[in-house]
């Protein structure tokens, strides 16, 4: 009751901006001149939805396929995970919006969409399915060992069940980023069908009410997928935690840690950089992508060092480098500082927690990036709209990581320091930041590639500026050299900035935590 | 059942076993050797962290031993969990939280490849000896700490193992319970014969239940004692007032106090 409440206050607030054009001069309308556009609309949405959500759909089913099985496999035999760990990190750092136009290019019709797709639930959904294979208790896996049972017995009488809840989880995340996959690759398509299309489509058209249209469905599309795998989650959920706890950790979950002879580590360590290299090589042979479209890494550094105008490349590409990094690092700081901040806050005012979650949790389901015109209709071209794009895509994700795991610190400990008169400030300073820390690098790692993915996004459709403006040149002019170059720095800066983190981090969590 | 390669029931001959702690190894298990006879009921007593879980789980082939031998029926302990001839139930019940009452009974079957199917009225029967009538469906987490644990030693009966395990069963189980569980092991034991390692705390159940007790101590884990027990079977419940048996309870004590000056 009080929710509708509180909904009808901001719908009613909402009109009443829209009604006075209190906001960018009408570039927020209304919601009921929304819901009247929509209406008139009417007839193309089916399409529009349909052509979005059934490539949104098969990728989601062949990411999903493809990372559940590689967990397995990765549980299975440890040493593959350390093989194909640089090939996982680059997939979970490229920004999509880079593959765009070279999936576009290199194939028809909807398979630029479905390839977008699996690419970006591939991560979400492998990593959590790893961390609920193999974290379970190790206690389940001696009563199947007493009894004779296996690696594939403890795999299928009880890790596959147990993982059950984390897959759902990788999945309820996995689903709103397939919406978006697909539509980050009609970006670059220039097909007709398609809420991505739809949107550029109308971004001309003086017509704010049908962009939030667009926007809104698009949410709702992806909200939807959130949705269900919540359900399911919840379905699975009960009755999966142990009654009581494992003193002991389950030696498979060390399985990530990497041990052996020095000399063993570092040529897996090799192996594992070389590896996404060799991929991507192996998928470009194995397409027979024709050569004047596709670069491998060789073509790459023929364009970048070797090739007869590679300093010009270069340049091109540095200068681009230099203003999109900086911006993307602002937005990600703002972003994550000010998550950070109100995370702080609900340690010590859980209500504050409390209301700011669901709202949150649905605002991470959308699919922001690809809302880039709205923004921009609402505040123009330059650096605010860009800022702003980062900051939400950073920082609601971030406060949750934040909110989430800082909920998880014993209410004991602070009650430690209440007792003794310890007021909120010290609660903060004593609990909060502490058992922070953790949550903060990992909230850092998860965004980094959603920062840079709102810059590039954000230049190549409205601020004409840095990498998102080069590639988008680029495509103009079919220098598929470029558009492979800018593609690979991108993946290049986000894994760094992944590296860098966790370098940070294991040296925080050495330092600090034992 | 079984036709190992030596005489049957447990045979440990020089058994050691020891764990990096913070790099440097700690010895768990001392050279040790025990010998349980086929059908034979041995307690095994001593303080916290003297090995006693630790040797349970190297005759149950969960941990590898350092070195020495050890028999199950005449089988290495891998070969006798492939075999069904153990049964085993933890310190703690460890029950599948997604699985109900009767599921988790039926699990070592289903590991060993057994028909569930037709076990189904021994499986009926475990529960109702167990008293956990009524709640064949229900989950783990729907039952008192002292219900997952008799589920867990229906669990550990299932496969009417031929040697049985048991560390701590009724550890979460209050003295009255504790007492009626200790009788129905008596009864069950007596009916099955199976070679039986009790790991326990409590002296007086040791004594009520066991051939033979088995006396440990720590640092390093070894066997300091082995007393003989031969009150005759069926034990009955009077037998906790008997002066002989307060005698004896008087002698394992010392033999556990020993150790530690
Ligand atoms: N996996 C392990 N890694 C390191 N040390 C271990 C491990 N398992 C047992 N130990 C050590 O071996 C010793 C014996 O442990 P064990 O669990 O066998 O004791 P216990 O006699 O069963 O004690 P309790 O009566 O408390 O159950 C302990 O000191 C323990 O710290
Ligand atoms: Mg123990």
């Amino acid at each position: 009751m009080q929710r509708l409440a509180r909904l009808g206050i901001f719908l009613a607030v909402w009109e009443a901006i829209g009604r006075w054009q209190l906001i960018g001069s009408g570039a927020l309308p209304p919601p009921s001149a929304i819901l009247v556009q929509f209406w008139a609309d009417r007839a193309v949405y089916p399409a529009h939805v349909w052509a979005t959500f059934w490539p949104a759909g098969i990728g989601f089913l062949i990411g999903d396929a493809a990372a559940i099985l590689l967990a397995i496999a990765f549980v299975l035999v440890p040493v593959l995970e350390r093989l194909l760990r640089g090939f996982n990190i680059a997939i979970f750092a490229i920004p999509p919006i880079t593959l765009s136009p070279l999936l576009v290019v290199a194939f028809q019709g909807t398979t630029p969409q479905i390839v977008l797709a699996a690419v970006t639930v591939y991560f979400p959904t492998m990593i959590a399915t790893l961390i609920g294979l193999r974290e379970i208790d190790p206690r389940f896996a001696d009563i199947i060992r007493a009894y004779g049972g296996g690696t594939f017995t403890i795999l299928w009488r009880v890790r596959l069940r147990a993982a059950l809840p984390s897959i759902m989880t990788g999945l309820r995340i996995a689903a709103p980023s397939a919406v978006l996959g697909a539509i980050l690759a009609e970006f670059g398509s220039g097909s007709r069908w398609g809420l991505g299309s739809f949107l550029l489509g109308s971004m001309g058209q003086a017509n704010p009410a049908r962009l939030w249209g667009i926007g809104l469905c698009a949410t709702a599309l992806a909200a939807c997928g959130y949705l269900v795998f919540s359900l399911l989650g919840a379905l699975a959920a009960p009755g999966t935690a142990a009654t009581t706890m494992a003193i002991r950790r389950d030696p498979a979950a060390e399985g990530g840690k990497t041990q052996g002879p020095l000399v063993v580590r570092l040529a897996l360590m090799l192996a594992s950089f070389l590896m996404p290299f060799l991929l991507w090589q192996g998928v470009l042979d194995l397409l027979q992508i024709s050569p004047v479209i596709a670069r491998g890494p060789l073509g790459v550094w023929r364009v970048l060092v070797t090739g007869f105008d590679a300093a010009d490349e270069r340049a091109a590409l540095v200068a681009a480098l230099e203003q999109s990094v900086p911006v993307s690092i602002l937005g990600m700081a703002i972003g994550i500082g000010g998550a950070f901040v109100l995370a702080l806050v609900t340690v010590v005012r859980p209500a504050v927690g409390r209301a700011l979650m669901p709202p949150s949790l649905l605002l991470q389901t959308m699919p922001l990036v690809a809302l880039t015109p709205l923004v921009v209709l609402v505040l123009g071209r330059g650096l605010t709209a860009t800022l702003t794009i980062v900051f939400a895509v950073t920082f609601f994700p971030a406060f949750l990581v934040m909110a989430q795991g800082m909920a998880n610190t014993p209410r004991a400990a602070r009650d430690v320091i209440q007792v003794y008169g310890g007021g909120a400030l010290q609660q903060i300073w004593l609990v909060g930041l502490p058992s922070s820390i953790p949550y903060l690098f990992a909230a850092a790692r998860l965004v980094a590639p959603s920062a840079l993915l709102g810059v590039i996004t954000a230049e190549w459709l409205a601020t004409g500026y840095g990498l998102g403006n080069l590639l988008n040149e680029a495509r103009g002019e079919l220098d598929y050299g470029m558009i492979w170059a800018v593609a690979f720095a991108s993946v290049a800066v986000s894994v760094i900035f992944y590296l860098l983190v966790q370098a940070a981090e294991t040296l925080i969590n050495r330092r600090f935590f034992g | 059942m079984s036709s190992g390669t030596a005489p049957e029931g447990i045979r440990i001959v020089g058994a050691t076993k020891s764990f990096k702690l913070d790099g440097a190894p700690f010895l768990a298990l001392q050279s040790t050797d025990l010998a349980v006879a086929q059908g034979q009921l041995v307690a095994v007593i001593g303080p916290s962290g003297c090995g006693k879980s630790t040797l349970l789980r190297l005759i149950a082939g969960l941990e590898p031993a350092d070195g020495g031998d050890i028999l199950v029926d005449g089988w290495t302990p891998a070969e006798a969990a492939r075999r069904g001839v153990l049964g085993i139930a933890f310190q703690d019940p460890a029950l599948l939280p997604w699985r109900s009452v009767l599921a988790n009974i039926a699990l070592p079957l289903q590991v060993l490849g057994r028909n569930v199917a037709e076990a189904k009225g021994r499986i009926a029967e475990l529960i109702a000896l167990v008293g956990l009538r009524g709640f064949e469906t229900a989950r783990p987490s729907q039952l008192s700490g002292g219900m997952r644990q008799r589920v867990a030693i229906a669990r550990a009966l299932v496969t009417e193992p031929s040697v049985l395990l048991l560390d701590e069963p009724f550890g979460a189980l209050d003295q009255i319970l504790r007492r009626n569980m200790n009788l129905e092991l008596q009864r069950i034991w007596m009916r099955q014969r199976s070679t039986t390692l009790l790991v326990t705390h409590g002296i007086d159940e040791a004594l009520f239940l066991a051939d033979r007790v088995i006396v440990m101590q720590a640092r390093p884990g070894r066997i300091a004692a082995s007393i003989d027990v031969a009150f005759p079977r069926p034990r009955p419940l009077s037998l906790f007032s008997a002066p002989e048996f307060a005698a004896l309870t008087a002698q394992v004590a010392d033999a556990l106090h020993t150790g530690e000056g």
